[in-house]
């Protein structure tokens, strides 16, 4: 049976702002955000699926139904010729992949975070990393430890299994 | 494992974001020839640094020191807004279903009220005999036969169906009062009694009509058909 209204509006407010940015930023279309969030939790309600994993679950949907549009949009005859489509939903794969990944790192510790930043985006050594966070190197080694795992888990449960 | 293989272990972290020192770097490439649990945490992992790339090469709003900007181009209105037409959707889409579910029950009874035909003035408990398994599986559902008290003529078909919120009663009614109100009451093992359905007689003395109890089909000890007065046309127990 699908599920009541309370349990709907808690995955909303749970999920919701979440996929909100996810389908934004694939999208880059305002107008089609509310509309493709509002399906996504709707099959969930009506589906009212056994899913472990929630968040993956409604993340693939939502990357179902952007491709799903793009390929209608797609069959209209002024705008076939532009791309393969092939071409495109990879293009969408990895719009979609790099928005998740930018929520995933949103979601680390903000200790682990600064870390990934640190070794990872600004190439800095763990003694430089030690004098810049102000913490032992031994803490830089563990907290690199963590984070990856960490990432790991979380983009696991977004349902990125690269 | 080695003594010191903890410390070694944690080294996995730099080890794949990068910024080991060569002392370091060395030592757990070592450890990984020999370490199974290393080797296969690493393959789990080894993927991250491509992903990460994805973000760009500052890692993405989140990494930014603004961290406000992330949602920037999207309108914001109040959450709830959005909360309250969602659910306004949900609702309509609920009134569909249910329109197909109601119209599902109301076969199912009528299949056994042609079916079944009445099985004399006494209480009977039975499954729709027409009603496959789509009907009852989904929706439990007993039929009940009240009996006319002395001096009533009615006959009432009652199809308590169960449901998460209690139980749904379908009532047939035929050979009734023409004017007046009725009532269906519910009496549960207390001999507390509440009126689950009431409705105005009609002139053909026919009704067809669907009530509801919180109680659940196991806790009704008996129904009752009654006027607005009081006087009961017929009652079944259970």
């Amino acid at each position: 049976m699908p599920l009541d209204d309370e349990a709907v509006a808690e995955i909303y407010r749970e999920h919701g702002p979440m996929l909100r940015r996810v389908v934004w930023r694939a999208t880059s279309d305002a107008n089609r955000v509310d509309d493709i969030v509002q399906e996504v939790i709707l099959r969930v309600w009506k589906q009212a699926p056994d899913a472990e994993n929630l968040r993956a679950y409604l993340i693939t949907t939502a990357r179902h139904l952007i491709v799903d549009q793009h390929r209608a949009a797609g069959r209209r005859p002024q705008q076939a010729q532009l791309v393969e489509i092939a071409e495109r939903d990879s293009a969408l794969d990895r719009a979609l992949d790099q928005v998740l990944v930018e929520e995933a790192l949103g979601r680390l510790q903000t200790n682990h975070r600064e870390i990934v930043r640190c070794l990872y985006y600004e190439r800095l050594t763990v003694a430089e990393t030690s004098v810049r966070v102000g913490v032992p190197e031994g803490t830089v080694k563990s907290r690199a430890y963590y984070a990856v795992r960490n990432l790991r888990v979380i983009l696991d449960e977004m349902g990125v299994t690269r | 494992m080695n003594p010191g293989s903890d410390d070694l272990h944690v080294l996995l972290g730099a080890y794949v974001l990068g910024g080991l020192s060569d002392d370091d770097h060395r030592a757990f490439s070592e450890h990984l020839r020999t370490c199974v649990p290393c080797q296969t945490e690493l393959g789990q992992v080894s993927g991250l640094p491509r992903l990460l790339d994805l973000a760009g090469p500052e890692g993405g709003p989140h990494l930014a020191e603004a961290a406000a900007g992330v949602a920037a181009g999207l309108p914001t209105e109040p959450d709830n807004e959005r909360v309250t037409t969602l659910l306004a959707e949900v609702s309509r889409r609920r009134r569909r279903r249910r329109t197909w579910i109601t119209g599902l029950a109301a076969a199912a009874a009528v299949a056994f009220f042609v079916g079944g035909a009445w099985l004399g003035p006494r209480w009977t408990a039975t499954t729709p005999p027409t009603a496959g398994p789509t009907a009852t599986s989904t929706l439990p559902t007993t039929h009940v036969e009240a009996a006319a008290v002395p001096g009533s003529s009615v006959r009432v078909d009652i199809a308590l169906v169960t449901r998460g919120w209690g139980t749904q009663l379908d009532i047939d009614c035929e050979d009734m009062p023409k004017e007046g109100e009725l009532a269906l009451w519910v009496i549960d093992a207390n001999g507390r009694a509440t009126t689950a359905a009431s409705w105005r007689a009609t002139a053909a003395g026919y009704s067809k009509v669907t009530g509801a109890t919180a109680l659940r089909p196991n806790e009704i000890r008996s129904l009752e058909v009654r006027t607005g007065t009081g006087k009961v046309l017929a009652s079944a127990r259970t």
